[in-house]
């Protein structure tokens, strides 16, 4: 288990007002978790007890029952199977829609690449809400309205990603490449069997990246889907919390949040530095 | 994966030809290099330049998707003038974005600041962990947990404001409170990512200008201000600019919580688009209104293009 960017280690004088910051720090941190506690120990608590004032931190009595009401209300296995669909679907094919395109503009001289690489760039100042209305009437005419397809499908085109990779690949030498192909390598092996191999930590940054943008996204299923068994977690979540019949029961709106939080909290322990360092290197605020 | 070889064997440079060997290889690189990024070129037309084509020629037309639309000109644009749900949503979401910016890059100094000191390990950890994580949560469950936090009745923050004898508001049924509600539901979300944007910057500082500025007898202001902060610029710029234009797109907890209002008083401009879009079907008023989201974020970027240059060749 690796940390946040560490800070190097520093020996210092302590002085007074160290320890005050220190409390201050401490307490913004249990602020911070505080919803999240309360939140997880809130689901675990049996229904008739829960949401009792002082706040409960400690389930009692505790009882399961919330998390084995959640598919009573809503397909929670199949919302949890269609995100990991979407998100699998959309991260390998963006990655490799991106790699091919990067290499291109990498290692490539063709006509039309500078013209090209800043149409590109230009459209990372199209918001997606702009596009959505003629995408939503593309997908209409397509047929593919409320299917997974048009959740994944507009996701393959990612410029930042190109963009991203492209750079990461200008880092690696270029004499790399000749030395493969006096070898007698071919472009494809050039790309994956060398620039992809070393551009593991790129990569990874990026995947982490595009796989939380297409597992939180809301505004795409929103406009997209309309069937509880086509939606994603995030909708689903909201549809739960809302309802047909005047909303769920907290609790067990509360259940469903942690199920869906909690893998990615044990994720993200488990791979802090990989999380922290893909949203530090790629500065997307997601 | 293997590939024919692009050398061509038995030519030495210089004869005529190895030139028509070269060209040949220049060309066929040309076409390998369509090959690679047409995947990506068809893509971008299908999803992201002819919607933008499309979006600009839906803006001169009224169309509720069913019947046949109808031309109307610039009717759509000037509409955008008088509408004051419009301004309201623009002000709104405005306010909401200058709040967002000033919260995150002061909260998030301040808590990188904090968090780069000689500190307990563990602490150290705790606090990083804790400040970060809400960050990777998705907007969804966000706002459905942060609306039962401030339920009024059983929520956390109202019991505990109540306990250190603060009176907490009905936060989403009252106009005064709701955006400032919101204000601290996306700080909660996303101070994370400034937070570790800013902590990066700061470790980029280098420890002999401080030591030097301290053995100038410089206390820790004057440090901060005239070492720290200047060094650290070009961070503090990026996340600004970054906090700016997510902020200004901001959709899902209104969306989610407040439904826009109470009286339209979280109607953000996206919020806004979204329900003229998708909820009353005003699909060429709606790319209107896309289209001034569109040259907003467009300004902003440009003017940090054009500024974080002048600052390279000033450096």
């Amino acid at each position: 288990m690796t940390d946040i960017a560490a800070p190097p280690r520093r020996r210092r004088r302590l002085r007074t007002g160290s320890l005050v910051v220190d409390l201050v720090l401490l307490s913004v941190g249990v602020i911070m978790v505080a919803p999240l506690v309360w939140l997880i120990s809130s689901s675990l608590t049996a229904a008739s007890a829960a949401f009792s004032l002082p706040p409960t931190w400690i389930p009692r009595p505790f009882s399961l029952q919330n998390f084995a009401d959640v598919p009573e209300l809503v397909p929670f296995g199949r919302m949890a199977l269609n995100s990991l669909l979407v998100a699998t679907i959309s991260t390998a094919g963006a990655l490799l829609v991106s790699v091919l395109a990067a290499y291109a503009f990498s290692r490539l001289s063709f006509r039309g690449s500078r013209a090209l690489f800043v149409a590109l760039l230009s459209a990372l100042m199209v918001p997606t809400q702009l596009t959505i209305i003629p995408v939503f009437i593309l997908m209409r005419n397509l047929g593919l309205v409320d299917t997974l397809t048009a959740l994944w499908l507009p996701t393959l085109i990612n410029v930042f990603a190109i963009f991203f990779l492209r750079q990461y690949f200008n880092s690696i030498p270029k004499e790399l490449d000749d030395a493969a192909r006096i070898d007698g390598a071919g472009h494809l092996w050039i790309l994956f069997r060398m620039l992809v191999p070393l551009s593991g930590p790129a990569l990874a940054a990026l995947s982490i990246l595009l796989f939380e943008m297409s597992w939180n996204n809301y505004f795409n299923p929103l406009i997209f889907i309309s069937t509880p068994e086509k939606m994603t977690l995030p909708l689903g979540l909201v549809t739960l919390q809302s309802g047909q019949g005047g909303g769920s029961p907290a609790v067990v709106v509360f259940a469903a949040i942690t199920l869906v939080v909690l893998p990615v909290l044990i994720l993200f322990l488990l791979f802090q530095r990989s999380f922290v360092t893909s949203i530090a290197s790629t500065g997307i605020r997601g | 994966m293997t590939a024919a070889p692009t050398t061509v064997p038995g030519t030495a440079p210089g004869t005529p030809a190895a030139s028509t060997a070269r060209r040949r290889r220049r060309r066929r690189q040309t076409w390998t290099a369509y090959a690679f990024v047409s995947p990506a070129v068809v893509l971008f037309a299908i999803f992201i330049v002819g919607p933008f084509v499309y979006a600009i020629g839906l803006s001169l037309y009224a169309w509720d998707l069913l019947t046949p639309a109808r031309f109307v000109g610039l009717e759509n644009f000037s509409r955008l003038f008088d509408d004051p749900m419009l301004a309201k949503s623009l002000i709104t979401t405005f306010l909401f974005a200058l709040a967002s910016v000033v919260t995150h890059i002061v909260g998030g100094l301040l808590l990188a600041i904090g968090v780069n000191r000689a500190m307990n390990r563990a602490l150290s950890y705790f606090v990083r962990t804790a400040v970060f994580f809400p960050f990777l949560i998705s907007w969804a469950a966000v706002s459905l947990l942060w609306k039962y936090v401030l339920d009024p009745t059983f929520g956390l923050m109202t019991y505990y404001l109540g306990v250190i004898g603060i009176d907490a508001p009905s936060w989403f049924s009252d106009p005064t409170w709701s955006l400032p509600a919101i204000i601290g539901i996306d700080f909660w979300h996303t101070i994370g990512f400034t937070f570790v944007i800013l902590l990066a910057g700061l470790q980029t500082v280098p420890n002999t200008l401080v030591e030097a500025a301290r053995t100038d007898g410089a206390n820790s202001l004057r440090v901060f201000w005239h070492v720290t902060v200047p060094t650290m610029s070009p961070t503090l710029f990026f996340a600004t600019v970054i906090t700016f234009i997510g902020a200004f797109q901001i959709f899902e907890p209104m969306q989610i919580i407040t439904n826009g209002g109470p009286d339209d008083s979280t109607t953000s401009i996206v919020m806004y688009l979204y329900e003229n879009a998708f909820q009353s079907f005003q699909v060429g008023y709606a790319s209107a209104i896309a289209l001034v989201v569109f040259v907003v974020i467009m300004t902003v970027t440009v003017v940090q293009f054009w500024l974080s240059k002048r600052w390279v060749h000033e450096q």
